[in-house]
């Protein structure tokens, strides 16, 4: 029994010693001013100097230079951007991240993401009618419809549609109560007015930049 | 006409020039050769990740930043209060994540009225570790921020993965460790803003210090 507490007693006291000792560990702290290393002439530096200015001239190169649209999810807020000024700002809704059961198939489920990365404004639609996937019908405990026809309801998504693929479009909504909040099934809510605004920005291979 | 050519050229090498002048980092001493070499190096890693459509992380140790980055734009940026680091010199390349931190989702049930609550914000974790490939282990912790009993939880945990990297080394006979490692100290709000923008696969470049 003594041995057992001791060694015990060793491991916790050993134990502290590995946490007090900063072994291989770096605390922070910013890099202050450094001078020159005396490997690098001054011609050196100028080289490193004038690739590194390329290199960032490059990079900004790749910026977006036309109006892009951002979308925060977590904070459910859309902003037109040109470069770094804010040209819209709207509250949203995204997706509910919420999960239902594909039908017949236990190991398969619909996740309600709005998907996260680049996408390009695809397609501009005017009175989009939506036409219901069958999760719609399915969370609601209804049968699929056989008819396609069947599938197509008029008047809930606004008056525009901003297509970006796979079936997800920035629209309007009946429930503006619910912006600010992620209730979606994915697709990207607006109040009408700024659907609109959006809608007037936005060109076919407008980007869309979504977190 | 002939006055609108030459107002037309001179705002063309007005924004040629500015062009010019864009740096990706307004920090940079560009005297140091050291960090002037860090600094292109993370921009090649940055270029190769800017020309696909695709949002990546760029942690800036120096400026103590991370950046969710698409194009090279910074969508949106997360202060780091504090952090630590292992081999930091192998923190070079471009890493991928494995997998996102686990998110609870809640199911729909068809057979009842009552709707599911939305997952949050408040429902990301706010501790938790990251893995990469290449090998590169990240943890993410809340930073104490004044509060004594964060600072005991957050010592505690340190503590307690010190105690069997140790006892996993003395068993294996080799640093449980593989790889390097960082680990960051954020607010709470920001470790769960941090682990909603992840994306499985999603790329990160860092860059580091030079001082060191």
């Amino acid at each position: 029994m003594a041995r057992v507490l001791f060694s015990i007693s060793a491991m916790i006291f050993i134990g502290l010693l590995v946490v007090m000792v900063p072994h291989s560990s770096q605390m922070i702290s910013p890099s202050p001013e450094a001078s020159p290393s005396p490997a690098f002439d001054k011609a050196g530096i100028r080289i490193l100097q004038a690739r590194y200015k390329t290199l960032s001239k490059q990079l900004y190169q790749l910026m977006p230079h036309q109006p892009y649209i951002l979308v925060d999810t977590a904070r459910n807020h859309l902003y037109v951007k040109r470069q770094q000024e804010v040209v819209l700002e709207a509250v949203a809704s995204t997706g509910s991240g919420t999960i239902l059961d594909k039908p017949g198939d236990s190991n398969s489920q619909w996740v309600f993401d709005t998907p996260r990365g680049e996408f390009l404004v695809q397609s501009k639609l005017t009175n989009p009618a939506w036409v219901k996937p069958d999760w719609a019908f399915i969370e609601e405990g209804l049968m699929v419809p056989k008819n396609s026809s069947d599938r197509v309801e008029q008047g809930v998504l606004g008056e525009y549609a901003l297509g970006f693929g796979k079936g997800y479009f920035i629209h309007g909504t009946l429930y503006t109560r619910m912006l600010g909040k992620n209730v979606t099934h994915g697709c990207i809510r607006l109040n009408d007015g700024d659907l609109k605004s959006v809608y007037q920005f936005a060109r076919v291979g407008t980007p869309i930049m979504i977190f | 006409m002939s006055l609108c050519a030459i107002l037309l050229l001179l705002f063309s090498f007005a924004t040629t020039s500015w062009a010019g002048d864009i740096e990706a980092f307004p920090d940079l001493n560009l005297n140091d050769p050291s960090s002037l070499q860090e600094a292109s190096r993370v921009l090649e890693e940055e270029l190769k990740l800017a020309a696909r459509p695709q949002t990546y992380i760029l942690i800036d140790l120096v400026t103590r930043i991370i950046q969710i980055k698409g194009r090279g734009v910074e969508l949106h940026r997360i202060p780091i209060a504090t952090w630590t680091s292992k081999l930091l010199k192998d923190m070079k390349g471009i890493h991928r994540l494995i997998a996102r931190p686990p998110v609870v989702r809640r199911k729909i049930d068809p057979t009842t009225t009552v709707e599911q609550e939305p997952i949050s914000l408040a429902d990301m974790p706010v501790d938790y570790t990251l893995s990469f490939t290449p090998p590169l282990t990240i943890d993410v912790a809340p930073s104490a921020g004044g509060s004594p009993l964060r600072w005991i939880v957050s010592s505690g945990k340190t503590w307690w993965r010190n105690l069997k990297n140790w006892g996993g080394s003395l068993l294996t006979d080799q640093s449980v460790t593989r790889g390097p490692h960082l680990q960051l100290a954020v607010s709470v709000e920001h470790a769960q803003s941090l682990a909603w923008s992840l994306v499985d696969g999603m790329s990160l470049v860092i860059r580091r210090p030079t001082d060191k």
